[in-house]
């Protein structure tokens, strides 16, 4: 297992969805030397959206992932449906797990 | 609340298509990008939001987008140099809004900020009515491949409106200059029209 890797697990072991995701991105764009990356998800309760590596804004280059389909956009592009299939899920599974988190400490605190 | 929390928050409002964050002098810059389905009030939302988390040093910017036609060309201004006369101390930013060019002039005694203030009075060439007066510039981060990010600040004194732009170059004046338009772009492209 390389450094990168164990990186991730470090997030999604003890982190949040969101930020395993940015984690993610940022790793691949250090790995692969890239100039930027984006992951477009679609997730019950929140619709489109997408996750932009360094959680940075999103710039007028990027304005065609507003209606862009769900996916992984590398830039320059790459080629890598395994990857790409991965970190969309990874991107839906976080924002639903941080979703499903936030609602649990909602109840928790009714309890209380 | 935590970034985190925060950033769930403002992706569970209604046409929240994307979120992201600067730092700049001890200010949290909380950009917040939407589509046509969103409301009319997402922006106090997400700023009640973003000082729940932050308190009074955070600003929130909504980037509206998709409205009208998505097909509907759109003018904007567009960087086309920024160039130094050590000599005379100045600077010049060229932008270019379809087939024509603008030149702002300004000191270059005042580092970055005289950008903004030479891409601001260039943008005057086109808008003359433009509100806006030129504010700050900051680099905020050199990349390891020495690209530069810049914010850039302007303001509407009378609105009492505050527009922040981030944008990277090749160089920190190149940047500031995209940065200011980045700021200014998304306001003034339906007067260009």
């Amino acid at each position: 297992m390389t450094g990168a890797s164990e990186s991730v697990v470090e997030a999604a072991r003890l982190g949040s969805g969101i930020a395993t995701v940015y984690r993610a991105l940022d790793e691949i764009v250090d790995l692969y030397s890239l100039d930027d990356a984006a992951v477009v998800v679609d997730v019950p309760g929140f619709g489109r959206q997408v996750l932009h590596a360094g959680r940075r804004p999103l710039h007028d280059d990027h304005r065609s992932l507003h209606n862009a389909e769900p996916g992984l956009y590398l830039d320059p592009a790459m080629d890598d449906p395994v990857l790409a299939d991965l970190v969309i899920a990874l991107g839906a599974l976080g924002l639903r797990y941080d979703a499903r988190h936030d609602t649990q400490d909602d109840d928790t605190q009714d309890d209380a | 609340m935590t970034l985190d929390e925060l950033e769930l928050e403002l992706r569970r409002l209604r046409g929240v298509l994307a979120v992201g964050f600067v730092e700049a002098e001890g200010m949290l810059i909380v950009e917040v990008q939407v589509g046509p389905d969103t409301y009319d009030d997402v922006a106090r939302d997400a700023t009640t939001l973003a000082v729940q988390h932050a308190g009074g040093s955070a600003t929130v910017e909504i980037v509206r987008w998709g409205d009208g036609d998505p097909h509907e060309p759109e003018s904007r201004l567009r960087l086309l140099e920024v160039t130094t006369d050590p000599p005379r101390g100045e600077l010049a930013v060229r932008l270019a809004c379809a087939e024509e060019e603008a030149v702002g002039h300004a000191s270059s005694a005042h580092g970055l900020a005289g950008v903004v203030e030479a891409t601001v009075y260039a943008v005057r060439v086109f808008l003359p009515g433009l509100a806006f007066l030129p504010g700050w510039a900051r680099t905020i981060e050199t990349t390891s491949d020495r690209r530069f990010l810049v914010v850039a600040s302007v303001t509407d004194p009378v609105a009492g409106i505050h527009r922040r732009g981030v944008a990277d170059g090749s160089s920190p004046i190149d940047a500031a200059a995209r940065a200011t338009l980045d700021a200014l772009n998304r306001t003034i492209s339906r007067d260009l029209v």
